[in-house]
């Protein structure tokens, strides 16, 4: 049993990943991530980066609720804002540590989607998207009127760090060297985190239950006459998103250590994924962490420290390069990609059994005919 | 005890009363046909049997049980399983994984057979229709008549006991209808107990045992085929009086 379980584990490996192309594809980006740091990139990149990688958990939990399941949220920055200033308060009155309040914030994240779900129960489609972009106005009411536990406009301040700096000189290393492997150190641990996420997600997307979620995207009637309970299912996927976006706004608390309800509950953060997703593919997963990569290096890094454009061009740049890629590829970068992997295994396949294939269709046309 | 026993069943829309006052009864085992014009009631009559209307009065009994007004989910889940006249698939999932939806509910996976995977049930299901040449399709490239058949394997993964066929025929050629008929006489032989709505006469002659006429919600008439086709009252909603 011991020598075989490795080599189990080796080919499945195989044949789930390397066998087929688009994965393989998102196997060589995941290492071109792990071994980035390698080079020595500037604080700046790496910062970029680290913030990509939470950004991307949280645009991919969007897209399982809307690319999935068909609830159009546009407010989805509440979940974000609930993980940070969950950890952020729990921190301040409490003193707990990290791993005691990451948990926490995910927990009431998805509490407060259960609450927020019912809405999704009484108004569909375009009705909801509106509904729900009230849900982050609220909770920024909520914390400008409970402003001397939770500061106002100037948020919280001093949030712990993941790794501290003393972690790091006590083994050795000099205080600007330790600062960068602080750096470092947080790059990874939210690029494994995006990892796990993101596959995690995918799984739930392609399981059972995400069978269910699709099938209530295509007809909830239907559905419901298939003997599925569609509000069981529907609030669900409220509280499995919002579990995934609260840890991205929990992580994004420890990796700034401020938050405030300017950068966690903001309309731009709310439509973020909205853009992410529409550019990278709906309903992938893996479409819109592709997209963020591409959008936020572009926006964050490569206009500003690469290419020297005034920030009050971005904008424009940003949204002309959006509309071109939609109208050239409306169902996403990343499906477009895939979608040429696939046709080219297909080919392969039809190469390998043509004549087996062959007799199949002909016998296909022969019934149809007769 | 009936297997479904409906009494003084009424659902108005406004000024309109699409069902009034219907009483019957099905039994274990056999196939009913509800016939009646244009507008007699026939879908909305479905529609309060599987929970989709809520009756203004009237109740509903299924196995002796008071099943009026119940989500129509859990009426699937008690052993009601319906199809619908205007073909309602998923259309992003393939077309096994259609099955696979009414599977995944409560009755479904419980009535799945030891040993068995729902990947296999739902093969099996696809292939008492069919339809598993098709089954990795999604259901958007079906045609018309196979999404009529993909219809019924999703109403039959969850296993009930009444099925419910709302225009099974509507839009099939022939040999579609004959292939149709076919397959519901070996449901009816498998043990399943059916109430078909049909415009289609001819068809659902061969089929029912026990007609029911309804119309402008009233029931009619009811009785054997032959009977029904020569009874006054029905000969005079479908052709108009004689004078």
């Amino acid at each position: 049993m011991a020598t075989t379980y490795p080599r189990r584990i080796y080919t499945s490996f195989i044949t789930n990943i390397v066998d087929i192309p688009s994965r393989l594809v998102a196997l060589l980006c995941f290492l071109l991530l792990l071994l980035f740091p390698v080079t020595r990139p500037g604080t700046l990149l790496l910062y970029v980066l680290t913030y990509t990688n939470i950004i991307a958990i949280f645009a991919a939990s969007w897209d399982l609720l809307v690319g999935r399941v068909g609830q159009i949220s546009l407010g989805h920055a509440l979940f974000f804002g609930i993980g940070a200033y969950t950890t952020a308060l729990l921190y301040k009155f409490y003193a707990l540590p990290l791993w005691a309040t990451i948990p926490l914030a995910i927990l009431s994240g998805a509490s407060v989607a259960v609450l927020v779900g019912f809405p999704s129960l009484r108004v569909k489609g375009p009705y909801l998207a509106l509904v729900s972009m009230a849900f982050p106005l609220i909770l920024t009411g909520l914390i400008f009127y409970f402003r001397e536990w939770t500061g106002g406009e100037n948020g919280i301040w001093g949030l712990p760090r993941f790794f501290p700096i003393g972690f790091f000189t006590q083994m050795g290393f000099p205080y600007s060297e330790a600062l960068y492997l602080q750096k470092i150190a947080e790059y990874y641990l939210t690029l494994l985190l995006l990892l796990a996420s993101g596959i995690l997600l995918y799984k739930i997307a392609n399981s059972k239950i995400g069978i269910t979620f699709i099938s209530i995207l295509d007809d909830e009637q239907a559905s419901k006459s298939c003997g599925i309970n569609t509000t069981k299912y529907k609030l669900m996927a409220f509280a499995i998103t919002a579990c995934f976006a609260s840890l991205a706004g929990a992580v994004y608390a420890h990796i700034i250590t401020s938050i405030g309800p300017a950068s966690t509950l903001s309309v731009t953060l709310s439509f973020l994924p909205v853009i992410m997703t529409m550019f990278g593919g709906i309903g992938t997963i893996y479409g819109p962490i592709a997209a963020t990569f591409i959008i936020q290096t572009l926006d964050l890094y490569i206009l500003r420290k690469v290419v020297d454009v005034p920030l009050e061009w971005h904008p424009l740049i940003f949204i002309i390069i959006v509309v071109i890629i939609i109208i050239k590829w409306p169902r996403g970068i990343a499906k477009f990609v895939t979608d040429k992997f696939e046709d080219l295994q297909e080919a392969r396949e039809l190469e390998e059994r043509g004549k087996h294939i062959w007799k199949r269709e002909k016998k296909k046309s022969s019934i149809s005919k007769g | 005890m009936h297997l479904l026993e409906i009494e003084n069943l009424t659902k108005s829309f406004g000024g309109l009363t699409a069902i009034k006052n219907v009483s019957l009864h099905i039994d274990e085992g056999e196939i009913v046909g509800i016939i009646g014009p244009n507008g007699a009631g026939k879908t909305t009559f479905f529609h309060l049997i599987s929970g989709f209307l809520k009756p203004d009065s009237g109740t509903i009994k299924f196995r002796g049980e008071d099943i009026t007004g119940l989500e129509p989910f859990k009426i699937v889940n008690k052993g009601i399983a319906r199809t619908f006249q205007v073909v309602r698939p998923f259309r992003h999932l393939p077309t096994i994984a259609n099955v696979m939806v009414a599977l995944n509910s409560p009755r479904g996976s419980k009535k799945i057979e030891w040993l068995k995977t729902p990947e296999r049930k739902a093969l099996e299901m696809l292939e008492d229709v069919g339809l598993s040449e098709m089954m990795l399709e999604p259901a958007e490239n079906l045609a018309h008549g196979d999404l009529k058949r993909l219809e019924i394997a999703r109403a039959l993964a969850t296993e009930p006991d009444l099925l419910l066929l709302d225009e099974p025929f509507g839009g099939l050629s022939p040999i579609e209808t004959e292939y149709l008929t076919k397959s519901i006489q070996r449901m009816h032989m498998d043990g399943h107990t059916l109430v078909i709505v049909e415009h289609k006469l001819h068809a659902l002659m061969k089929l029912a045992k026990r007609v029911i006429v309804l119309h402008y919600g009233e029931k009619i008439a009811e009785g054997t085929p032959e009977e029904m086709a020569k009874n006054e009252k029905v000969i005079e909603v479908y052709m108009g009086k004689a004078k």
